[in-house]
C-alpha cells in the first residue's frame, strides 16, 4: 500500500511546515491573512465596508475607535482585534460565522498576536513597490553558483539547512533544455555532439544553438497564445471559423527575432497608433481582438460590446500586471487598491474601436485588414507590376485606339443594329413581354443562387405604376420572407438580403423615391461583405444616396426558390406596371459598368450621337464594345491583357488572408462607469486613465491606448517586468517564484524568493527587455541545471520544490506531448506558420454538439504539424490536447495546469496519433536501429529519452518484444491491423509480425512516465 | 474574466490532498482517483457538510428552452385573448431579444394543446406528455423559475456554471470536486447528448458546458458517446488484444517503477495507478454501455427509441445504469427545443422524444430503490413568450425566448413529490408567487447533496468562488 505510506508521510510534513516563523513579516505573513479574512468588510471596497475600521490602511487600522483600538503596537492584550478573533462568543467572534470558510485557525491567530507583539509594523504591498536590485547575497558555498540567480537560491537553501542537488547528467540536461527552449526533444546526433564536447562552455553553446532554432519561437508562442486566448473560431453559439493565424505567426516571428519585450508589448497593445505603422505592427494588435465574438441571433449588441472591451481590460491586466482587475468591474476591488472607476478609466482606452456588439457569425469582424504573408506581399507586388505594365502598354496605344475607333464609328452608318452591354459576369437576361398587373409574376427558374458571401448585381428596366412591388427576387413567397430581392417600396428602390426579417438582414434603400409611370433603369450591387457599405444602388446609371434600414446580416440568405420577376416576398408585393428586361450578374458591377448597363439603344444609335451629346456611359459603351469586338488585333490584345491583369490581381487580392486588428474611431466613444458592471446601467462618465494607486503615465505619453502601452513598459511600472519574468520562470520550473502568476495582489502568494524576483526583473529591464538573454540566464543557472531526483528528505521538506533544492521534474505541456511523439518517430513536419491544420480527431465530435458540419480531418503533411497549428475550435477544442490540460482558449489563461488522469493513459495508448508514431518509430528501429532486438530497443529508447536504457530496462523491453513477437507471429491478422494505424504509408518490405512487435515496444516507450516528463 | 488554473499541481497527486486538507476541500480528487483507498483513511473527507438526502443527480437538460405554455403551465384565460396585443401592463417594458424587439405587434398565442389535471396532486400537464402525466405525483414542479440571460449560450452557461460568460466550473465539476465518485472504475461526472426531432440542427452545445473552468481539468465531465468509443480513446487499437494490453501495462509498470526508484517522485506512482484505472475503465465502460442484457420489459418501458444508441431514451436508460454504479453527476442534454416558428409541429416531436423515457427513468429508479438517493432534474435554460413570434395563424405560431418565467420539475431524493411551487400570471409572463432563480436552484440541488452552497468554494484569482457566486437561497418549500 504504497499510497498509504506516502500519505502518512506527507501529513507529518504538512504539520511540520505549518510552524509559524519567529520573525513575522507583514507582507509575507500578515497581509495575506488580513486580505483573505478581513478585507471583505474591512477593506478597500467602500460600498461593502461594514464599519469605519479598515485593515488596508495603516492609519485607520491603528486609530482610536471610541476609546478602543483594533491594534496597539506591542500590546496584544489591548488590541481589540485579538480579543475579537479569539472570542468564544459567536456574536463577538471575528470573522463572523456567516463568513463560513473564513474562520481563523490557531496558527493564524498566533501569527497575528506575534506580529502585534513585534510592533505591528506595516509595509506597502510588495508588488506596488518598484523592484529593487539588491547586491547578491553572501553564501557559504562559493563554488556552486554559475550566475546571479544562484546565490539567491543558495542563500535560502543554506538558511534552511539544505544543499542543492548535483548537476543533472548531460543526457537529461540536453533533453530538458531542448524541450524547454524548443518544445522538441534533441536528436540523437545532437546528444552525441553535446556528450562529446568537453569544453567548459559546451552547455552555453548548446543553449545558444537552441535559442537560435526557429523552433524556439514556436515554443514561446504556445504559452503566449494561451494568454492571448487565441483560437480559430469565434466562440459563443455557432462558434464558426475566424482567421487570426497571421497574428499567431507574427508572435512566432517576434520571438524568433528576439524582439525586445517592450516593443513586443507596444505593438500588440497599440501598434496601429505608432507613427507610420507597418503592416506587421498592425497585425500585432490582433492580440486584443482574439477575444470571443458573439454573432447569436437575438442578442443585445450593446451587452456584448461591453464584454469585448471588458475582456481586453482584464486580459491585458492579467498578462502584464498580474492584476485581478476584473473584480473592479462591478465594485471597488475588495483586496487591492483598484477603484471601480479605475476599471472604467482603463476600459476607456480600449473602448474606441469601430466594432459592433454583434460580431459576424462567420469569419472575421471589423475592424480587419488584409494581411498578406511575405510571399503574398511579393506576389502582390508582381501583380501590381504586371498591371502597371499592361496599363502602360495600353496607354501608349490609346491615341491609335481613338483614331481607329473614330474610323470605325464612321463605318457604322446603315449597318445592322447591335445591342451590347458589358458582358462580364452576366449570368441571365430576361425580357418580359407581359404587363404586370399586380397578380402576374414571372418565374425564371433556378437562376442566381447567391449566398451572403457572393458578389452579385441585379438590374432591371422598369415602368412602375404603383409605388410598391417586387422587381427581381429570389425569396420565399411570404411577406417579410427570407432570401434576396430588389423591391420598389413606397417609390424607393430597396435591396433586401434576408435571413430573418427583423434581425438578420441587410436592408438598404434609396433616399429619394422614384416618380411613377415612366421608364427607369434600376441596378443594385452587393459585394459579399455582409456589410451595408458593400451595397450600391443606381438609378438610370447614377449612384444613389442610400439609407441603411438594417445592417445585421449574419447568416446565409439563400433559399430554394426560383428567381422571380415582378414578385416574391408575398402576394402583397406583386409589381404593377412593366419590367422590360432584367439582368443578373455574378459580379458586383462598378460604377462605370453600372452606367453602361443602364444605357439604352444600339451601338449604332450611340455612335450616331455627336460626341458632345454622349454621356460618359455612352462613351464607355462604345469604347468597350469597340475594344472587345471590333478593334484591330494589337489593340484588342492590349485591352484584353489589361482586363486580364486587373482580374488576376483582384482574384489574388481576394485570396489574401485578413486579420482582425485594433483601430481608433475618429469620434471617440464616451465611456461610463457601469453600475454593477451592467451594460444597461451607465453611471458617471469617465475619461481614460491609469489606476490612481499606480505610477502616472510616463512623461510625454499621450493619454490614449498608445500612451497606456508605454505606461505598461515604463521602467517605473512595478508589475510588468516582475510578472513577465515570473511567467517565464513558471515555464521552466512548473511553478512561479510567485505561485499565483495571475495575481500579484494582496490575495496572491508571497514570492518564494522575493529578492531573486526583483533582481531578475531589474536585469530584464537593464538588458533592454532582451527575452532570449533572460531565457539564457535562467537555463544556464546552476539552479536550473540541478538533477531532479526527489530524495525522501527533499520530498518531505519541500514536496513542491519551492526552495529549488533540485531541478524541475514536470510533465510536458499538452502540445509538447504530441509534438515530441511526432519528432521521435520522425513524422514531424517542421513548416512554420500558415493556416491552422486539422490532424486526427475521433469522428463526429463536432457534429454531436453542433449538428452542422463535422470536423474535416486533413491529410498528408497537415497531420504532422506542430500542435500549435492545430485548428482550435472553442466549443469543441482538440480533445487529446484538452485531456493533457491545454488551456481552453475561451479566455486568458496564464497558469499552467498539470493533471495525471486515466484518460491521458487511454490517449497515449490508443489514439491513432500515438499508435502511428509508434509504428513509424518501429519501422525506423528495424531500418536504422541495428540488427539485434536489444540494440533496436535501445535505439528507440534513446530517441525518446536521450539516454540508453539500463540493464533492467533493456531486459523488460526485450521480454516485451519477445512476448509480442510470439503473439503477432501466431496471429498475422492482428499484426497487420496493428501496423495499419495512421495514414502515412507503411514500409511494406518489413516483416509484419516483427514490425507489430516493435510497434508495441515503441508504444511502450512513448507511454513511459519519463517520456512525457521533463526531468 | 480571465481563466487560470490554480492549485493544479497540488491537487493532482496524493500529496496535494494532504497539503490542502486544512482548507477543507479537494478530497474528491482522491476519491475519484483512489476510491476506497481514500475512504479507508477515514475522517479525511470533510464533505458533505451535513447528512445528504441525495447521493447523486441525474440532470435531464432540455436544451433550446421548452415552452412551458405547451407543456405544464396551463393558462385558460388566453383562449379568449387569441391574437390580442400583449398588454403593456404585463410586459412592463422588459427587454426582448433582438429577434422580436422590433416586431410591430405582440399578439397573444394560446397553446393549441389540451391540458388536464392528473394524479392525486392534480398537477396540470398537456396532452403532449401522456407518460409524464401518469407520474406527476412523484414530481415536484417549479413553475416560477427565472433567469437573467435571454440568449442560449449565456443562458445555458448560466445554468451550468452560475455565470453567463464561459470560464467558471460547471455544476457537475463542482460536485465532482466536492464529493468525488463512488465508483473507482468510472468518472464522477458523465455527460450524454442527443438530437431532438423538433428543431433539428439548431442550438449547438459546447464541451465547456461540462468543463471544469478554473477547477483542475480532472473534474470536467466525461462525455459518453453513442458512436465510436463510448469514452474517447477507450478501445485498444485494432490488433492489440486484451491480454496484449495487460502485458503492456505490466511492462509499463515495471519500467515506471524503475524510474520511481531512481527519482522518488510520487507523481510516477500516481501515473502507474492511472494506467491501472484506464485499464479498468476499458472493462467497466463497455459493460456499462452494453444494453443487450436489459430485458425487453425495460426497453418497452423507456419506449422504442431506447434501442437506438444516442437517443434521449437510450441515454435515460444509460443514466439509470450509471446511477446504479454510483456516478455522482449524470447529465443528459437533449437538443431541439428552440421553437421560434412552427412550434405546434416541432414540439410534438420533442415531447415524443422525451416524455416516455423521462417518465420511465423515474419509475425505473423507483422500482430499484434508487429514487431514494438520486435527485432527478428536468428543465431548459429559459422559457418561451406568450406572444407570437412571426405570424400567428390558425395552426401555427412561434415563441421567442422568455427568461421571466418557466417550468422545471425535480423528483427523487430530497424533494417533495406531488407539489407545484410558484405561480405565474394569467399571461404566463411574470411570476406572481415564489420566484426561484437559477442560483436558488443550484443552492437547493447542492443542499440535497448535503452541501452548503456558501461553503463549496475554490480560491482563484484571489477570490473564493462559489457555484452560486454571492447569491442563492435554498428553496425550502420544495424540500422533503
Amino acid at each position: 500500500m504504497r499510497g498509504v505510506r506516502y500519505s502518512v508521510w506527507l501529513v507529518t510534513m504538512a504539520a511540520a511546515a505549518a510552524d509559524p516563523p519567529t520573525t513575522v513579516e507583514f507582507n509575507r505573513d500578515i497581509r495575506p491573512l488580513l486580505s483573505d479574512r478581513c478585507y471583505t468588510c474591512h477593506g478597500p471596497d467602500q460600498a461593502n465596508r461594514k464599519t469605519k475600521l479598515r485593515f488596508d490602511v495603516e492609519e485607520v487600522a491603528k486609530s482610536d475607535l471610541g476609546g478602543r483600538f483594533a491594534l496597539v503596537a506591542a500590546d496584544p492584550a489591548k488590541s481589540e482585534m485579538i480579543r475579537r478573533i479569539t472570542s468564544q462568543d459567536p456574536v463577538q467572534r471575528m470573522p463572523p460565522a456567516w463568513a463560513g470558510h473564513n474562520r481563523l485557525g490557531d496558527r493564524d491567530i498566533h501569527l497575528l498576536r506575534r506580529w502585534i507583539e513585534q510592533g505591528a509594523r506595516w509595509e506597502k504591498h510588495w508588488s506596488l513597490i518598484p523592484p529593487r536590485r539588491r547586491v547578491l547575497p553572501e553564501v557559504k558555498d562559493k563554488s556552486w553558483s554559475r550566475n546571479a540567480i544562484d546565490p539567491f537560491v543558495l542563500e535560502r537553501l543554506e538558511r534552511e539547512g539544505m544543499k542543492p542537488s548535483p548537476e543533472a547528467g548531460r543526457e537529461r540536461l540536453i533533453r530538458r533544455a531542448a524541450l524547454d527552449l524548443t518544445g522538441l526533444p534533441p536528436e540523437p546526433a545532437e546528444v552525441d555532439a553535446f556528450l562529446a564536447d568537453r569544453s567548459p562552455d559546451a552547455y552555453e553553446k548548446l543553449v545558444d544553438g537552441l535559442l537560435e532554432s526557429p523552433r524556439y519561437g514556436e515554443r514561446m508562442a504556445a504559452r503566449w497564445l494561451d494568454a492571448a486566448r487565441y483560437a480559430d473560431t469565434n466562440g459563443y453559439q455557432t462558434d464558426a471559423e475566424r482567421f487570426m493565424w497571421r497574428w499567431r505567426d507574427w508572435v512566432i516571428e517576434a520571438f524568433n527575432r528576439n524582439q525586445p519585450f517592450d516593443l513586443f508589448t507596444l505593438e500588440q497593445i497599440a501598434g496601429d497608433m505608432l507613427p507610420n505603422a507597418t503592416l506587421d505592427q498592425k497585425i500585432a494588435t490582433g492580440f486584443n481582438r482574439n477575444h470571443r465574438g458573439n454573432g447569436e441571433g437575438g442578442i443585445i449588441p450593446e451587452e456584448y460590446a461591453v464584454e469585448y472591451v471588458a475582456d481586453r481590460v482584464e486580459t491585458t491586466a492579467t498578462v502584464w500586471l498580474g492584476a485581478t482587475l476584473g473584480c473592479a468591474r462591478c465594485h471597488d476591488h475588495k483586496y487591492d487598491p483598484f477603484l471601480q472607476k479605475d476599471y472604467y478609466r482603463l476600459f476607456a482606452y480600449f473602448n474606441n474601436i469601430p466594432e459592433k456588439g454583434r460580431a459576424n457569425k462567420y469569419g472575421n469582424s471589423a475592424p480587419l485588414i488584409p494581411a498578406p504573408t511575405p510571399p503574398q506581399q511579393a506576389e502582390l507586388r508582381r501583380h501590381d507590376e504586371l498591371l502597371a505594365a499592361a496599363e502602360k502598354k495600353f496607354r501608349e496605344l490609346e491615341p491609335e485606339a481613338r483614331r481607329a475607333q473614330r474610323d470605325w464609328e464612321k463605318s457604322l452608318a446603315g449597318s445592322t443594329p447591335v445591342y451590347w452591354s458589358a458582358p462580364a459576369g452576366r449570368v441571365a437576361r430576361f425580357f418580359v413581354r407581359q404587363e404586370l398587373d399586380g397578380q402576374r409574376v414571372v418565374e425564371a427558374g433556378d437562376v442566381g443562387n447567391f449566398g451572403f458571401l457572393d458578389k452579385f448585381t441585379l438590374a432591371a428596366r422598369i415602368y412602375p405604376t404603383a409605388a410598391t412591388g417586387a422587381i427581381l427576387t429570389r425569396a420565399t413567397e411570404v411577406l417579410e420572407g427570407d432570401g434576396y430581392g430588389i423591391y420598389l417600396k413606397d417609390g424607393r428602390v430597396q435591396l433586401n438580403l434576408v435571413q430573418r426579417w427583423l434581425d438578420d438582414a441587410l436592408r438598404v434603400e434609396t433616399e429619394a423615391p422614384l416618380d411613377l409611370n415612366r421608364w427607369r433603369h434600376v441596378l443594385a450591387t452587393y459585394d459579399g461583405s455582409r456589410e451595408s457599405d458593400g451595397v450600391r444602388i443606381y438609378v438610370d446609371g447614377r449612384p444613389q444616396k442610400l439609407r441603411i434600414l438594417l445592417d445585421e446580416l449574419n447568416q446565409d440568405f439563400a433559399v430554394k426558390e426560383p428567381l422571380r420577376i415582378g414578385g416574391g416576398g408575398g402576394l402583397e408585393n406583386r409589381f404593377r406596371g412593366s419590367i422590360e428586361e432584367a439582368h443578373v450578374y455574378n459580379v458586383a458591377l462598378n460604377e462605370r459598368e453600372a452606367g453602361v448597363a443602364a444605357v439604352e439603344g444600339s451601338i449604332q444609335e450611340i455612335a450616331a450621337l455627336p460626341v458632345g451629346q454622349r454621356t460618359p456611359a455612352h462613351a464607355d459603351q462604345l469604347a468597350w464594345y469597340f475594344l472587345e469586338e471590333r478593334a484591330p488585333g494589337n489593340l484588342r490584345q492590349a485591352w484584353s491583357e489589361l482586363q486580364q491583369a486587373r482580374r488576376q490581381r483582384q482574384r489574388f487580392v481576394e485570396s489574401i488572408p485578413t486579420v482582425m486588428v485594433m483601430q481608433e474611431q475618429e469620434t471617440p466613444r464616451d465611456t461610463f462607469l457601469l453600475v454593477r458592471g451592467a451594460y444597461d446601467r451607465p453611471g458617471e462618465k469617465v475619461t481614460p486613465g491609469v489606476p490612481a494607486a499606480l505610477q502616472p503615465l510616463p512623461k510625454g505619453a499621450a493619454n490614449n491606448r498608445l500612451g497606456f502601452a508605454r505606461w505598461l513598459v515604463d521602467p517605473a511600472n512595478p508589475f510588468t517586468a516582475r510578472v513577465i519574468v515570473n511567467r517565464f520562470w513558471l515555464m521552466y520550473f512548473g511553478v512561479g517564484l510567485v505561485k499565483t502568476v495571475e495575481d500579484f495582489g494582496s490575495q496572491g502568494e508571497w514570492p518564494s524568493h522575493p529578492e531573486l524576483l526583483d533582481w531578475l526583473a531589474t536585469e530584464f529591464l537593464r538588458s533592454g527587455w532582451d527575452v532570449k538573454a533572460l531565457q539564457k540566464l535562467i537555463v544556464t543557472s546552476a539552479t536550473y541545471r540541478q538533477a531532479s531526483r526527489v530524495s525522501p528528505g527533499l520530498a518531505q521538506k519541500d514536496p513542491e520544490n519551492r526552495l529549488l533544492a533540485r531541478g524541475p521534474r514536470v510533465r510536458l505541456p499538452a502540445e509538447t506531448v504530441r509534438d515530441q511523439a511526432l519528432a521521435i518517430s520522425g513524422l514531424l513536419v517542421d513548416k512554420i506558420g500558415g493556416p491552422s491544420v486539422k490532424p486526427y480527431q475521433p469522428a463526429g465530435l463536432w457534429r454531436e454538439l453542433s449538428g452542422g458540419q463535422d470536423y474535416r480531418q486533413d491529410h498528408g503533411e497537415n497531420l504532422y504539424r506542430r500542435s500549435l497549428y492545430t485548428f482550435w475550435k472553442r466549443a469543441v477544442p482538440p480533445p487529446a490536447l484538452m485531456l493533457f490540460d491545454s488551456a481552453g482558449r475561451e479566455a486568458c489563461t496564464v497558469r499552467e495546469s498539470r493533471t495525471n488522469t486515466p484518460l491521458q493513459a487511454l490517449t497515449l495508448m490508443n489514439d491513432v496519433t500515438y499508435m502511428e508514431a509508434a509504428r513509424v518509430l518501429a519501422e525506423r528501429m528495424m531500418r536504422e536501429g541495428g540488427n539485434a532486438p536489444a540494440e533496436r530497443a535501445a535505439w528507440a529508447f534513446r530517441r525518446a529519452t536521450a539516454r540508453l536504457p539500463g540493464p533492467r530496462e533493456t531486459q523488460t523491453l526485450l521480454d516485451s518484444f519477445h512476448y509480442y513477437l510470439d503473439q503477432y507471429r501466431t496471429n498475422p491478422e492482428a499484426a497487420r491491423k496493428l501496423i495499419s494505424q495512421g495514414e502515412s504509408p507503411g514500409d511494406q518490405k518489413l516483416d509484419s509480425g516483427e514490425l507489430a512487435a516493435y510497434t508495441s515496444v515503441a508504444s511502450l516507450i512513448l507511454n513511459l512516465d519519463e517520456v512525457v516528463t521533463k526531468e | 474574466m480571465s481563466r487560470n488554473n490554480p492549485e493544479h499541481e497540488l491537487l493532482m497527486t496524493r500529496r496535494h490532498f494532504f497539503s490542502r486538507s486544512s482548507a477543507g476541500l479537494g478530497a474528491a480528487v482522491l476519491a475519484t482517483l483512489l476510491g476506497d483507498e481514500l475512504k479507508a483513511q477515514g475522517g479525511l473527507a470533510p464533505q458533505p457538510h451535513f447528512a445528504p438526502k441525495a447521493k447523486r443527480v441525474i440532470y435531464l437538460f432540455q436544451s433550446g428552452a421548452p415552452s412551458q405554455l405547451e407543456l405544464f403551465d396551463f393558462k385558460p384565460k388566453l383562449y379568449q385573448m387569441r391574437g390580442v396585443e400583449l398588454p403593456a401592463s404585463v410586459r412592463m417594458g422588459q427587454r426582448l431579444t433582438g429577434m422580436t424587439a422590433t416586431q410591430a405587434t405582440f399578439p397573444v398565442a394560446p397553446s393549441l394543446f389540451k391540458f388536464a389535471q392528473h394524479g392525486k396532486s392534480g398537477a396540470w400537464a398537456s396532452e403532449l406528455l401522456p407518460h409524464t402525466a401518469r407520474i406527476v405525483d412523484q414530481l415536484c414542479f417549479i413553475k416560477s423559475m427565472h433567469t437573467e440571460a435571454i440568449n442560449h449560450d449565456p443562458a445555458i452557461t448560466f445554468f451550468q456554471t452560475g455565470h453567463q460568460l464561459a470560464g467558471r466550473p460547471s455544476i457537475g465539476a463542482w460536485l465532482s470536486y466536492g464529493l468525488g465518485s463512488e465508483n473507482q472504475d468510472l468518472p464522477a461526472f458523465v455527460v450524454m447528448t442527443s438530437h431532438g426531432s423538433g428543431n433539428v440542427g439548431d442550438q449547438p452545445l459546447y464541451d465547456r458546458l461540462w468543463g471544469s473552468g478554473f477547477l483542475p481539468t480532472r473534474y470536467q465531465g466525461v462525455k459518453f458517446r453513442a458512436s465510436g468509443d463510448p469514452v474517447l480513446y477507450l478501445s485498444n487499437p485494432a490488433g492489440m488484444s486484451d491480454p496484449g494490453r495487460r502485458r503492456f501495462l505490466d511492462d509499463l509498470a515495471k519500467l515506471n517503477q524503475i524510474q520511481l526508484e531512481e527519482f522518488g517522485d510520487p507523481e510516477i506512482s500516481t501515473r502507474i495507478a492511472q494506467y491501472e484505472m484506464a485499464y479498468r475503465m476499458q472493462t467497466s465502460v463497455p459493460e456499462l454501455t452494453d444494453l443487450s442484457k436489459e430485458p425487453d420489459a425495460i426497453f418497452e418501458m423507456y419506449g422504442p427509441d431506447s434501442r437506438k444508441p444516442g437517443t434521449f431514451a437510450a441515454n435515460c436508460l444509460l443514466a439509470r445504469r450509471l446511477a446504479e454504479r454510483g456516478v455522482r453527476f449524470i447529465q443528459l442534454f437533449h437538443r431541439g427545443w428552440d421553437q421560434h416558428n412552427k412550434l405546434p409541429k416541432q414540439i410534438v416531436g420533442q415531447a415524443r422524444d422525451t416524455d416516455q423515457p423521462g417518465a420511465a427513468l423515474i419509475q425505473d429508479l423507483k422500482q430499484r430503490g434508487l429514487l431514494d438517493d438520486t435527485l432527478v432534474v428536468w428543465g431548459g435554460e429559459f422559457g418561451r413568450t406568450v406572444y407570437c413570434q412571426g405570424r400567428l395563424t390558425e395552426d401555427d405560431y412561434g415563441r421567442d425566448h422568455h427568461p421571466r418565467c418557466f417550468t422545471i420539475w425535480m423528483a427523487g431524493a430530497g424533494v417533495r413529490p406531488g407539489i407545484t411551487h410558484g405561480e405565474t400570471d394569467d399571461f404566463c409572463y411574470n411570476i406572481t408567487r415564489d420566484p426561484v432563480h437559477v442560483h436558488d436552484l443550484h443552492a437547493t440541488i447542492l443542499h440535497c447533496l448535503g452541501i452548503d452552497h456558501t461553503r463549496l468554494t475554490f480560491k482563484f484569482q484571489g477570490r473564493h468562488f462559489r457555484l452560486t457566486d454571492v447569491h442563492g437561497n435554498i428553496v425550502k418549500q420544495v424540500l422533503a
